[in-house]
């Protein structure tokens, strides 16, 4: 088999190896690279990673712990590392990759510590110019358990699009769409963490499915003037990237929902900015600062997490600006 | 490959450019002609029905542009009637008399395009003395005004930044020249720093309105510029004029483009390129890799140039905020094509020792990826790279992608529109009219230059001590901060009570309208457009506290 039909994932976490797991399910050649020799191993001799057990391995997923193996033999990559590790992971990759190489990264998040988009982090440590983003709402457990996901993957390259879009689709179980917003997936894809820790916060405090109603639709049309000003595209706020992983979300699987509804409850203190979502929305509520957006839902998430407001007080105050500026 | 061999007069490959000539323009023709016949042709029997590829398109696209524009000139050439004609047998013509058509179209097109050099007139314009060549810029009744005002044009103009580097890259490669525009007058200008700095002439497209000054025509069609008609909008011609300048790169031939495009009416360091011509560049290089040439390589070269008074400034100004840009795009009836205003440029802005800058910066490749002293491309881990992997595919072989190309070519016009502010170099005018503009703004409350134009005459002085006090400030910031530019080297250690006193003289003298003049212990703005457009040089750097 050729590389180009090869998917190489970086990172045996719980989305790259549900992505894997799916797509070598549809016939493709996945490779799986892991810095972690212990998980190599165990999926090897149990076809079962230690971070998804939920979900068998197929026979064909194949893991290696040489990243030489996987940039000689996949010129697809799909970088599925932690948004703290992709500088390090991206820098390591480099070494052994060139400018034929395409890298698509899943990271719905903003990079750390300076909180850049992962494709500007990634331009930093990677030889190739053909980056891009795969985001939307596709749970890894869904994606495990075949269940119907979709995704949508941008890039500035067509090449990018086409390619991902050719490798990574695998009906019914993932289908990918297309765009060439690629800041606007991605920043949409962040702060749609941030906007889950939102709903959590409103579902903690026991707000009916109305205010939950509005809530989503103010924080759709907030983040679109946000992206707006940063050079996206608005549409892609109430897509797949936006309103579709803010959706999926929202649930009890995530840890930005999590937060929001301890929050609520009290039971964590306001400086707990652990998860991504929050990194998000301290990082959006600076961006919305900097590019003089005003932004209430976002900046009220941001000001709990900074201890600055309790979650009754900047509902109140969100709903109060909400009402009075839009 | 940097090295510590000593300057040495750099190859002049446009000597043999004349010989060349013919092949270039058949292999032009050949490329052109075969890509809109392969294109027609799997249009005519493919799956996907683009009419625009049809050869009855392409011609019927030329015929139409062009009556279009014959009429608005009113044409007595005749030209009209055949285009007409044209126009009219086309739906009647065969395929090969298309065929025969296009072949005309692209060689006539290319010939109109074609540039010249001239080793006499070069060696004459270089070797006897610029003093000679700016005389011949003035009328001969200024001829012995010219000859001396311009008896050392050379050391007007002062090349600077990364000379050495730049050198060696000639030598291994070919030189991609990228420099800012702000006047008609870069031609020249660049012309000579590259030779001050012992680096090879370079071809390069100049606007076909430029060559309506015999004098300048005469050197610029004898030294390599070859001619881009603006108003010719049509693909065909496009693609001429692409392939040319793609075909001169892959032969050797080290080129200039000006990627801002038309000449920056506001004097604002551009920041959005029209790219244009540079993506010849990774489309040249594509096709010398696909030639099994991969270490051929192509250097994109940054430059500024930085003119302590610019020859068009007030109708340049005007334009940009007459808000006319975009349809005045060609200016044919400025500074520039006033013989007049030109003896002025000469005698008054180049008599000032380094009135003329050209910085240039470190090279990049057609990627817009650093280089090593070595002329090795580099990441942004700075890792060395291959150049050639990012145009093949996954069996690596090279693929053509224009999409791609295109993407390329706006990472390495980012590159460039980032690092222009760097290589910026400040003279008097700019650090003086900066402090005026922002005393004024903050007075005003706005440093909007529509409010600003309102402001009374008489609102319009500064004290002398409290400028010079700002000239520090802002000399100091500069110093501080790299990114912003730098001053001009050979005036660094100048006081800054010179240096406004140098600024308030070329500023009061050049133009037809005084800029700024001195009143008693102040200093009086008296044209703020012009205010406006020398401050804008300084654009990029914050306002903060320095007025």
């Amino acid at each position: 088999m050729s590389r180009a039909d090869v998917v190489g994932i970086v990172g045996a976490g719980r989305f790259g190896t549900a992505l894997g797991s799916v797509l070598a399910r549809a016939g493709r050649r996945v490779l799986v690279w892991s810095r972690d020799e212990e998980i190599v191993r165990a999926i090897e001799a149990t076809r079962s990673c230690p971070r998804l057990p939920e979900a068998p391995l197929p026979a064909s997923l194949e893991v290696t712990g040489d990243p030489r193996r996987l940039a000689s033999e996949a010129r697809l990559l799909v970088m599925a590392v932690s948004s703290t590790n992709v500088r390090d992971r991206a820098r390591e990759l480099g070494n052994f990759i060139d400018g034929s190489h395409i890298v698509v990264h899943a990271v719905g998040a903003l990079a750390s510590p300076n909180n850049e988009r992962v494709s500007e982090v990634m331009q930093q440590g990677l030889p190739t110019l053909k980056i891009g983003v795969i985001a939307g709402p596709a749970l890894p457990a869904d994606l495990a358990l075949g269940e119907f996901s979709s995704m949508v993957v941008a890039s500035a390259f067509d090449e990018v699009v086409a390619e991902a879009r050719r490798l990574l689709n695998a009906p019914p179980a993932l289908r990918v769409y297309g765009s060439n917003d690629l800041a606007g997936v991605e920043l949409a894809s962040a702060l749609a963490g941030a906007y889950s820790v939102a709903l959590g916060l409103c579902d903690g405090l026991g707000m009916g499915a109305g205010p939950r109603a509005v809530l989503i639709t103010r924080v759709v049309a907030e983040a679109s003037r946000l992206g707006t000003a940063g050079g996206a595209q608005a549409r892609t706020f109430a897509g797949l990237a936006g309103l579709g992983n803010l959706l999926v979300r929202a649930s009890d699987r995530s840890a930005d929902y999590q937060l929001g509804r301890r929050l609520a409850d009290g039971v964590v203190s306001a400086d707990n900015h652990r998860t991504e979502g929050a990194r998000a929305a301290i990082a959006g509520a600076e961006l919305a600062a900097h590019l003089r957006v005003r932004m209430p839902v976002l900046e009220g998430v941001a000001a709990v997490l900074a201890g600055k407001a309790e979650p009754r007080e900047a509902a109140a105050l969100v709903g109060d600006q909400v009402a009075s500026e839009e | 490959m940097a090295s510590d061999r000593p300057v040495r007069e750099a190859e002049n490959r446009l000597e043999r450019f004349n010989g060349d000539r013919e092949r270039l323009l058949a292999e032009v023709e050949r490329r052109v002609v075969a890509r809109i016949l392969a294109s027609a042709r799997s249009e005519s029997g493919g799956p996907s029905r683009d009419e625009t590829s049809s050869l009855e398109y392409v011609l019927n696209d030329v015929a139409f542009n062009e009556i279009k524009r014959l009429e608005a000139t009113h044409d007595k050439n005749g030209a009209l009637t055949r285009w007409r004609d044209l126009s009219r047998r086309l739906l009647a013509m065969s395929d090969a008399e298309k065929e025969a058509e296009l072949r005309e179209m692209v060689r006539f097109y290319g010939r109109d395009v074609v540039g010249n050099f001239d080793p006499r007139v070069y060696r004459f314009a270089t070797g006897v003395g610029p003093s000679i060549l700016g005389a011949l810029f003035s009328p001969m009744t200024s001829f012995r005004e010219g000859l001396a005002a311009l008896k050392n044009l050379d050391a007007r103009i002062h090349p600077d930044g990364e000379l050495e580097l730049a050198r060696a890259c000639a030598e291994r490669g070919t030189l991609i020249v990228t420099p800012t525009h702000s006047s008609n007058m870069d031609s020249p200008a660049i012309g000579f720093g590259l030779l001050r700095a012992h680096l090879p002439p370079t071809t390069y497209g100049a606007g076909k309105n430029l060559f309506t000054n015999p004098f300048i025509s005469f050197f610029m069609r004898n030294l390599g510029a070859y001619r881009v008609d603006r108003r010719l909008r049509f693909g065909l011609y496009k693609d001429v004029l692409k392939e040319y300048s793609t075909v001169l790169l892959e032969h050797g031939y080290h080129s200039l483009f000006f990627p801002g495009g038309t000449r920056c009416r506001s004097n604002i360091i551009e920041k959005h390129l029209k790219l244009g011509l540079l993506g010849t560049t990774v489309t040249a290089y594509k096709n010398m890799v696909r030639e099994g040439m991969p270490n051929k390589r192509l250097y994109v070269v940054p430059a500024t140039i930085n003119y302590r008074l610019v020859l068009e400034a007030e109708t340049l100004i005007d334009d940009y905020l007459a808000e006319t840009g975009k349809s005045r795009y060609i200016i044919t009836d400025d500074e520039f094509s006033r013989v007049g205003r030109m003896v002025e440029f000469f005698r008054k802005i180049l008599a000032h020792e380094g009135s003329v800058i050209v910085r240039f910066g470190r090279p990049y490749d057609p990627f817009g990826n650093d280089i090593t002293d070595d002329g090795e491309s580099i990441d942004r881990a700075g890792r060395i790279v291959d150049p050639a992997s990012f145009v093949r595919g996954a069996d690596g072989e090279v693929s053509d992608d224009d999409q791609r190309d295109a993407e390329y070519t706006r990472a390495l016009g980012r590159r460039l529109a980032a690092v222009y502010p760097r290589l910026t170099v400040f003279h008097s005018t700019h650090l003086l009219a900066r402090v005026l503009y922002d005393e004024l703004a903050r007075r005003a409350g706005t440093r909007d230059i529509y409010k600003l134009l309102r402001v009374a005459p008489s609102d319009c002085a500064v004290p002398l001590a409290d400028v010079i006090a700002g000239v520090d400030r802002l000399r100091a910031r500069i110093a501080q901060t790299p990114s912003y530019g730098a001053e001009h080297p050979g005036y660094v250690q100048q006081s800054s009570q010179d240096k406004v006193a140098d600024a308030v003289k070329g500023l009061s003298t050049f133009h037809t309208r005084t800029i700024v003049e001195q009143r008693g212990e102040a200093l009086a703005v008296a044209d703020m457009k012009l205010l406006y457009y020398y401050q804008n040089r300084t654009a990029h750097i914050p306002a903060g506290d320095v007025a």
